[in-house]
């Protein structure tokens, strides 16, 4: 009897709060990233002029990034996620497709068979802020990356509410994609470890390099001078979606916000300063961070729900 | 499937209280595993030195036939060695060595000549070092004496040299790179063309044939060398084997990560996906030889494997004994109707792949961007994947890892120990 109370115990979870997570985070996120594409398809189909361009580049790469560790549904289809933000282009393969379509004539219809690394807001960002692609030929190409993205976004709102009732009928008979309550649960909260582990080992990994060997260069968008805005915004993102998942977090929360705190101290938009020990160290300590984040999640979230983190993209090596 | 929360409790106390009559058990399922990996390394180190017995033949009389024979012998080494990938993502000691004997993707130029479009990765200084071709070098501000090209000069210096992983000095695609040489024909028909020249004393092609030689034998005997220590790993008092079926529940563990990982994150996405998605040919695991439809292949059928718990061994003898398979069944038969099933859906489309690559479209003809049937064939295998990972999950859940993770100790010192 002992045992049973035991197993009955820890198998009795917190109830998480999936409903939540679904409705007022990711389907209010895709909604910017689908308005906020299509403002940039509208205003790239009506001028080529950078100063309108960039900052509407910018407002669709904000909203981006508030829903791009959110790996499961529609932005899987297709290889949509892959499409929108092609990152890190380890092999230089986005620059060049680029050039290819750039110097190229062939018509630039049926964009979405080109190249992964050719489309998407790694690619606008390169056309955009590279001054190599200020051709007439390089304005169509950013009219058919721009329509491309703002067709990517608007399907996966689209296809989102149908995933969403999925999410939310979780466990009933007819639903096959979510037997378990747990399972959707499950899903989103590997969500918010995986998108940790990005912004530790990608976003600061990547261009921290070795203590020997950092890497500036490696650093996510440098062009439009957004690495750190990119982490800063993906923290928040992801504790917001933590908090609403599962409110009572205080671990999470103060880890977080040491993070956050730390974050928005620096000074070193695109990670530059990873050149020098001082700056790399910058980019260690907020890692550690990130990954005292990690722990608290893995904890409150995982342990208290009493579901493990599942597989994911970055399983791979 | 139950779906309230106490009845899953319940059904589940009712199972554990049926324990002694499940017709295996844990420890059982692990030694199983144990035994295929065991007989899996071993038979990759067999089919190795196969293959460097087939490369002195090629070095000490170099021919047009002798190295179609060690092509031969390549192809026929990665049989067994692909169904042993499922052991890497649940088991460090395999994650720790596996870059050393399949890194991959590689920027062949450090080992040797390329073609003048050949581009490595970004930032990569020495992606067209060609070691072959120069005996002294300086790395990282060091001065090299790669006068010598031995195993130690691949594993210690060259290999991931500068920190770069695409510097893949050792291991089956260096062998591979040195066997067929580039394929520059893109996602057109045919594989790399290496002429038997290159090997040749006399009337050598592209130069340096005797260092092009002994860099061929140093990775050979390098990845017989790295073969060993892992089949060692899983023989009896191995350290490998010991973390598996000391503790079974971590061996299970190992188990699910292992399919789980390879599935979804590695096979689908890293090997299959992304290459689709850039219709990219570089993106291919096995670019020189096109090789890469055996590689899913036996990947799929690695993992097929570790669940039913047999293993058809090189010689036609098979490793089999009480399966993961069986485990689940008596937890959830439902989940291991599922899982079976999805398993098989998998290697169905890895047939239907592997089979059209083998009557005449390689796999990366099927990343071209106009090629339809290629990319259905190649979604179809990615859809089985993922499939059978949502199963995968759910086997972890029927069987009480996820909660187990969280109570054990290790959780405490790696709290990502479970799935990563």
């Amino acid at each position: 009897m002992k045992t049973l109370l035991a197993l009955a115990l820890m198998a009795a979870p917190a109830l998480a709060d999936t409903a939540a997570a679904v409705n007022t985070r990711i389907g209010p996120g895709y909604q910017r990233f689908a308005a906020t594409t299509a403002t940039l398809a509208d205003a790239a189909g009506d001028t080529c002029a950078r100063d309108v361009l960039i900052p509407l580049f910018n407002d669709a790469f904000d909203a981006w990034i508030a829903v791009a560790h959110i790996r499961i549904g529609p932005v899987e289809d297709a290889g949509r996620g892959l499409a929108i933000a092609f990152w890190p282009d380890t092999r230089g393969t986005g620059k060049r497709v680029l050039d290819e379509l750039t110097q190229g004539t062939a018509p630039l219809d049926g964009f979405e068979r080109q190249s992964v690394a050719a489309r998407g807001l790694f690619a606008l960002e390169r056309l955009l802020y590279d001054p190599a692609y200020s051709s007439a030929r390089g304005c169509d190409v950013i009219v058919a990356a721009s329509e491309d993205l703002a067709r990517m976004a608007a399907a996966i709102l689209e296809e989102w509410y149908p995933f969403a009732g999925l999410m939310l009928s979780a466990g009933t008979a007819e639903n096959h994609r979510f037997l378990t309550r747990e399972e959707a649960t499950q899903a989103i909260y590997t969500q918010i470890v995986t998108g940790l582990a990005f912004n530790a080992d990608m976003r600061l990994g990547r261009p921290m390099g070795s203590f020997d060997h950092p890497r500036p260069e490696r650093a996510e968008a440098r062009l439009s001078q957004r690495s750190l805005r990119n982490l800063r915004l993906s923290l928040a993102a992801i504790e917001a979606d933590a908090l609403s998942l599962k409110p009572d977090i205080p671990r999470t929360f103060k880890a977080m916000e040491k993070a956050r705190r730390f974050a928005d101290r620096m000074d070193d938009a695109d990670f530059a300063g990873v050149a020098d020990p001082a700056g790399r160290l910058k980019l260690e300590i907020l890692r550690q961070q990130l990954l005292a984040v990690s722990d608290a999640v893995e904890d409150e979230i995982g342990g208290a729900l009493g579901v493990g983190t599942g597989f994911n993209a970055a399983d791979g090596d | 499937m139950t779906h309230h929360p106490l009845c899953a409790v319940l059904a589940a106390c009712a199972a554990m209280a049926a324990l002694p009559a499940f017709a295996v058990t844990e420890a059982e399922v692990a030694d199983t595993y144990a035994d295929i990996a065991e007989a899996g390394y071993a038979d990759s180190l067999t089919t190795a030195r196969a293959l460097d017995v087939a490369i002195d033949a090629l070095l000490a009389a170099p021919s047009q036939d002798a190295l179609d024979a060690a092509r031969a012998a390549w192809l026929a080494a990665r049989v067994p060695y692909q169904q042993t990938e499922v052991f890497r993502f649940g088991n460090p000691i395999v994650d720790d060595w596996e870059g050393r004997v399949n890194a991959w993707p590689l920027d062949e130029g450090l080992i040797d000549y390329v073609d003048a479009a050949y581009g490595g990765a970004e930032d990569n200084d020495f992606a067209t070092l060609n070691v072959i071709a120069h005996p002294n070098f300086t790395l990282s501000g060091a001065d090299v004496d790669a006068g010598a090209i031995t195993p130690a000069l691949i594993a210690e210096t060259l290999h991931e040299a500068d920190g770069i992983e695409s510097n893949v000095a050792s291991g089956y695609h260096a062998i591979e790179f040195l066997l067929w040489g580039q394929d520059l024909h893109g996602t057109g028909a045919g594989a790399g063309e290496r002429p038997w020249t290159d090997y040749a004393a006399e009337g050598c092609t592209n130069g340096n044939c005797d260092r092009r030689g002994q860099y061929l034998k140093a990775a050979s005997t390098l990845l017989i060398s790295d073969l060993e220590e892992m089949a060692a790993n899983w023989a009896e008092g191995g350290a490998a084997r010991a973390a598996v079926t000391d503790d079974p529940a971590a061996g299970l563990r190992a188990m699910l990560t292992g399919m789980g990982s390879l599935s979804y994150g590695e096979q689908a996405g890293e090997r299959m996906k992304l290459g689709l998605m850039l219709n990219d040919p570089e993106e291919e695991h096995d670019c020189f030889s096109d090789n890469t439809h055996n590689s899913h292949y036996y990947d799929g059928l690695g993992i097929r494997n570790v669940y039913l718990g047999r293993y058809a061994r090189v010689d036609g003898t098979e490793v089999s004994g009480p399966s993961l398979s069986e485990l689940v069944a008596a937890r959830a038969p439902e989940v291991d109707t599922e899982l079976k099933l999805r398993l098989d859906d998998t290697m169905g489309a890895m047939t239907a792949l592997k089979g059209a690559a083998e009557g005449g479209m390689a796999y990366d003809q099927m990343l071209a961007a106009d090629n339809l049937e290629g990319e259905r064939l190649i979604t179809a295998a990615i859809d089985g994947l993922v499939a059978q990972t949502e199963t995968i999950e759910r086997a972890v859940t029927a069987l009480k890892l996820d909660a187990i993770a969280f109570e054990g100790s290790d959780s405490l010192d790696n709290p990502n120990a479970v799935f990563q």
